[in-house]
């Protein structure tokens, strides 16, 4: 299933910088992978790897997306240094517009 | 009487047997098999780390490496690309449950780096934490470090600038926009300081992992003795460096 294929880089406020590679459907605007990258700090590590499974199918909005995140966050017990939940959003907002 | 930990010398070595001491020992302290560890390391041949969660192909000219014999590894810390060459690198490898260490990771962070301000105190330079993970001479970098918490374990590696050759870093690395690069390069050079620059002259390896010594000792009341890796962390070291971070699939994971 593969849609369009997208870029963001992002320097999240106060943060580190944030560099999403993003595949999606044109059509109805859901997320069909996702995979984030950057040089920020995550913990656990693995708690990426589930953020970034769950936002699979996920429609590109900003605030479905922070709903989503933040679910996914508060389950996982993940915690980020150089990044947060709507700098999160926002870079993959971005990959629509570029 | 002060807690001893341990202090490991482990010389040069190349970059995927460096992070996998460094992943040893914290495998090894998490099961109670070794005491607290401070770590003093080399990185020979010159290395690229990257931070966990960065994209290999887009932070590293990988063709560059090669041609320069400069090898490439992912770390299990997230954080940046960091170009080791000249450079004092330690880690850190100690229980979460530790007194010493704060529950608040930003707050361990600043413990940590708070050992190294120390440590350079002791070559003459004063030294600041500049959060996230940097130290700072002058608002100049000369120190970034990254930390990983997995079983109950704390983590942190970083390096001191001995020297910088911030032109050849740019060699090694990608930049986003090849039409800023010569702009880009000359903020780095304004932001970048090391130990040779701030005290006109070279300091050797030792006489900086000697203040970094102190530097450890006095910032968690220990006393830091020196040891060997065990035969445990041994094997562990090879089974790592073959699985985990000399293997592509890890490297090239993002």
């Amino acid at each position: 299933m593969h849609g369009m294929q997208s870029k963001s880089v992002y320097k999240v406020p106060d943060g580190k910088l944030l560099k999403i590679f993003l595949d999606y459907n044109e059509k109805n605007d859901s997320i069909n992978n996702i995979r984030i990258t950057g040089d920020f700090f995550a913990y656990p590590e693995k708690g990426v790897e589930i953020i970034e499974k769950e936002l699979e199918g996920e429609i590109i909005d900003k605030k479905r997306l922070m709903k989503k995140i933040t679910e996914v966050v508060k389950k996982h017990g993940i915690e980020f240094i150089g990044l947060n939940i709507e700098g999160l959003a926002e870079g993959i907002v971005l990959c629509k517009h570029e | 009487m002060n807690e001893e930990w341990r202090l490991l010398k482990t010389g040069f070595n190349n970059a995927f047997n460096n992070m996998a001491v460094d992943k040893a020992i914290l495998h090894a302290n998490s099961k109670g098999l070794v005491p607290p560890t401070v770590r003093f390391y080399g990185w020979k041949p010159a290395a690229i780390s990257i931070g966990y969660f960065q994209s290999l192909m887009e932070e590293v000219d990988v063709e560059a490496c090669k041609k320069f014999g400069v090898d490439y590894v992912r770390r299990i810390t997230g954080g940046g690309a960091v170009f080791h060459e000249h450079e004092l690198t330690y880690s850190i490898v100690v229980s979460e449950k530790h007194p010493e260490i704060p529950k608040n990771i930003m707050e361990s962070y600043s413990r940590v780096c708070g050992a190294l301000i120390k440590g350079l105190k002791h070559l003459g330079i004063k030294s600041d934490y500049a959060p996230i993970n940097d130290i700072v001479v002058n608002g100049k970098k000369i120190s970034g470090n990254a930390q990983t918490r997995k079983m109950q374990t704390v983590l942190q590696h970083g390096t001191i600038l001995l020297d910088v050759d911030v032109d050849k870093m740019f060699t090694l690395l990608r930049v986003p926009n090849e039409k800023i690069k010569d702009k880009l390069i000359a903020d780095v050079k304004e932001r970048v300081t090391s130990i040779k620059h701030i005290l006109g002259e070279n300091m050797s390896f030792d006489v900086v992992a000697e203040a970094m010594k102190k530097g450890f000792e006095e910032e968690f009341s220990i006393e830091l003795t020196e040891g060997e890796l065990t035969v445990e962390e041994k094997r562990l070291t090879e089974e790592f460096n073959k699985k985990v971070f000399s293997n592509r699939e890890w490297n090239h994971m993002r």
